[in-house]
């Protein structure tokens, strides 16, 4: 079973986010590979909804894990903070508005599209489809890949958190020709990109409504952070297609040994949808994607 | 706003819609998929055609007065998108144009066929609230950073709403116009104006605003502006020596938006498209009777002066992060 730690962070400064990273790290006794030359970091920035939404990965906390990733690799690594464009948002702007650019003067770290960087096709089968992805060589090149997600509810997959951050590594920007089978797509990438380890983001998590947790995650197994994000959003992580098919193809394991805090003690937090919500909610999604 | 404006337009029963230009293939599709024949992709293919009495611009602020000139010489009346320019010098401009070929402009101001807006306005009048001492506008959203849709699919944001030289000002020129424009229509002129500009987004253009106006004969103002927020709100308060008043309004959510969308197959109008609606209905009243549209140029003008001014007297919020 993998481990999946859970920490809260006082205060979302540098030094408290930093503080709880590295203990994050040290419950689920992640082995850091010294040598480390190339170290890419995935924040989620799906959008130019800033970190106080929830919706994107706060550049504070990238910032802090910079510095415990320096702190604890022995050469100088280069470090790279990527993301792709998608379909309605452009990396060129969202760097930008969302404090990348900023943070990564003050860390003297580089910012890439993966849209504009040189990729390779891949393609892939999950069950019966087939998907083809641009990978980034710079992805495929990295020594040390971490994916720094969000976890946030998501009509139609249920949940968002470290398997469909590492489906914004795409480089194809129109990432809408996947919408259809969204899960299936999820998981294909990630039989194509692993990365080695995972911490989120959870200062504020958006749910059925946002909150300010203060939480840090980590694991090296991004099922379990997946199904350890679904029980804090009130899922169990069984109904979440793209975390059980994850597990089936061997991507990692949905059961998963808790360090730090249960996070039983905020599922509450996040109140399941009523049912003639959920019902509003179904017909007007299924009318927007089909009838208008 | 060229969609909204084509679907009601459609829909006038005081006037015949007989072309649609864009450079947009995507648009042209649109239009002539909701009906219309004659589609162009040069807008002086349209101005020549004598058959045509008026033109609606709606175009990103940077193409105001090239096409307002052209819509002038070419001797059309012309409904304009607010804000009528990106600067006051631009705005001067359309107007001469428009002066000198002796044509109607008005200015796209929605708010002043609210109903709720313009019950206010004869509640003011009528003195039932006493002396209004103060008046607040406000008007968040994400602005042009809502996620958008195109035929179904997601789309980007107009490369245009990223650069400043190109809008002419941020979320105090795109939303406070709206408020300015309203107010001044409540209390008249202007007397002094003061803001604060905020840049949470780090670009250079303000994304949030409290903009103060001192009117001559009236209260004090406050407009509040950003597009920060991913749960959109305009709302008005009022308070008078006799009684307050407070207006809010919300976007239409989920359910509402699918019954508009049917009742529009339909050739209903919809509750959130009516002020659009009405504006259009007044604008071709105006060219019929040959009278002069309100909110015309000079007001639009106005408007620029005041935000101008805004700009001019404002303290800069350093950036969030």
């Amino acid at each position: 079973m993998s481990l999946v730690s859970f920490v809260r962070a006082g205060e979302s400064n540098t030094g408290s986010l930093k503080t709880a990273i590295l203990k994050s790290l040290d419950l689920v006794q992640f082995n850091f590979k010294i040598d480390s030359k190339k170290v890419v970091i995935k924040p989620n920035l799906c959008y130019y909804h800033d970190y106080s939404t929830g919706e994107t990965t706060d550049p504070k906390f990238v910032s802090a894990l910079i510095d415990v990733l320096r702190d604890h690799l022995t050469s100088d690594p280069d470090i790279f903070v990527v993301e792709s464009d998608a379909s309605a948002m452009k990396c060129k702007h969202v760097f930008k508005m969302l404090g990348y650019e900023k943070m990564a003067k003050e860390k003297g770290i580089t910012l890439v599209n993966l849209s504009k960087e040189e990729n390779t096709n891949a393609e892939v089968k999950t069950g019966q489809k087939y998907f083809k992805f641009r990978i980034p060589q710079i992805i495929r090149e990295s020594d040390l890949l971490v994916n720094v997600p969000k976890i946030k509810y998501q009509l139609g997959v249920k949940i968002t958190c470290a398997l469909k951050n590492i489906y914004g590594c795409n480089a194809y920007q129109k990432k809408y020709v996947y919408h259809k089978d969204l899960s299936e797509a999820i998981v294909s990438i990630n039989k194509l990109i692993k990365s080695n380890l995972v911490v989120v983001d959870g200062i504020i998590v958006t749910g059925t409504r946002t909150r300010k947790l203060g939480l840090v995650m980590a694991s090296e197994d991004p099922v379990a952070i997946d199904a350890a994000a679904s029980n804090i959003l009130g899922f169990n992580p069984k109904s979440v297609k793209h975390i059980t098919l994850a597990a089936r193809e061997g991507i990692g394991n949905m059961q998963f040994v808790q360090r730090g805090e249960r996070p039983a003690s905020i599922k509450n937090l996040f109140p399941r949808r009523t049912m003639k919500n959920k019902i509003r909610r179904f017909l007007a999604s299924a009318y927007l994607r089909y009838v208008r | 706003m060229g969609k909204v404006h084509l679907h009601n337009c459609l829909r006038l029963k005081n006037a015949q819609l007989v072309s649609v230009a864009d450079s947009s293939t995507k648009a042209l599709r649109f239009a002539r998929e909701a009906g219309v024949k004659n589609v162009q992709r040069d807008y002086n293919k349209l101005l020549n055609d004598e058959s045509i009495d008026a033109v609606i611009i709606s175009v990103p602020n940077f193409l105001h007065l090239e096409c307002t000139k052209d819509a002038a010489e070419a001797g059309k009346d012309i409904f304009m998108e607010k804000p009528l320019a990106r600067n006051v010098v631009e705005g001067e401009q359309i107007l001469s144009h428009v002066k000198r070929a002796g044509v109607k402009l008005m200015v796209g101001y929605p708010s002043r066929f609210r109903e709720a807006f313009t019950s206010l306005r004869d509640e003011i009048r009528s003195g039932s609230l006493g002396d209004i001492q103060f008046a607040s506008a406000t008007n968040i959203s994400s602005g042009p950073f809502s996620p958008r849709g195109d035929m179904g699919r997601p789309a980007q944001v107009p490369a245009w709403w990223f650069k400043k030289e190109l809008m002419g000002g941020g979320a105090l020129l795109d939303l406070g116009v709206h408020a300015i424009n309203l107010f001044r229509w409540y209390f008249g002129d202007v007397t002094g104006v003061k803001s604060y500009l905020g840049y949470r987004f780090n670009m250079d253009f303000e994304d949030h605003a409290v903009c103060f106006l001192k009117f001559k004969d009236g209260p004090i103002a406050t407009v509040n502006v950003g597009w920060f927020s991913k749960d959109p709100r305009v709302s008005i308060e009022l308070y008078g020596t006799v009684k307050h008043r407070s207006l809010v309004r919300s976007p239409p959510g989920a359910l509402s938006m699918i019954t508009e969308d049917i009742g529009r197959k339909f050739g209903k109008i919809g509750r959130s498209m009516e002020r659009y609606y009405r504006e259009l209905q007044y604008f071709v009243e105006c060219v019929s009777s040959d009278t002069s549209p309100s909110p015309n140029g000079e007001e639009g003008l106005l408007d620029l002066k005041i935000i101008s001014m805004g700009y001019k007297n404002a303290f800069n919020l350093t950036p969030n992060r």
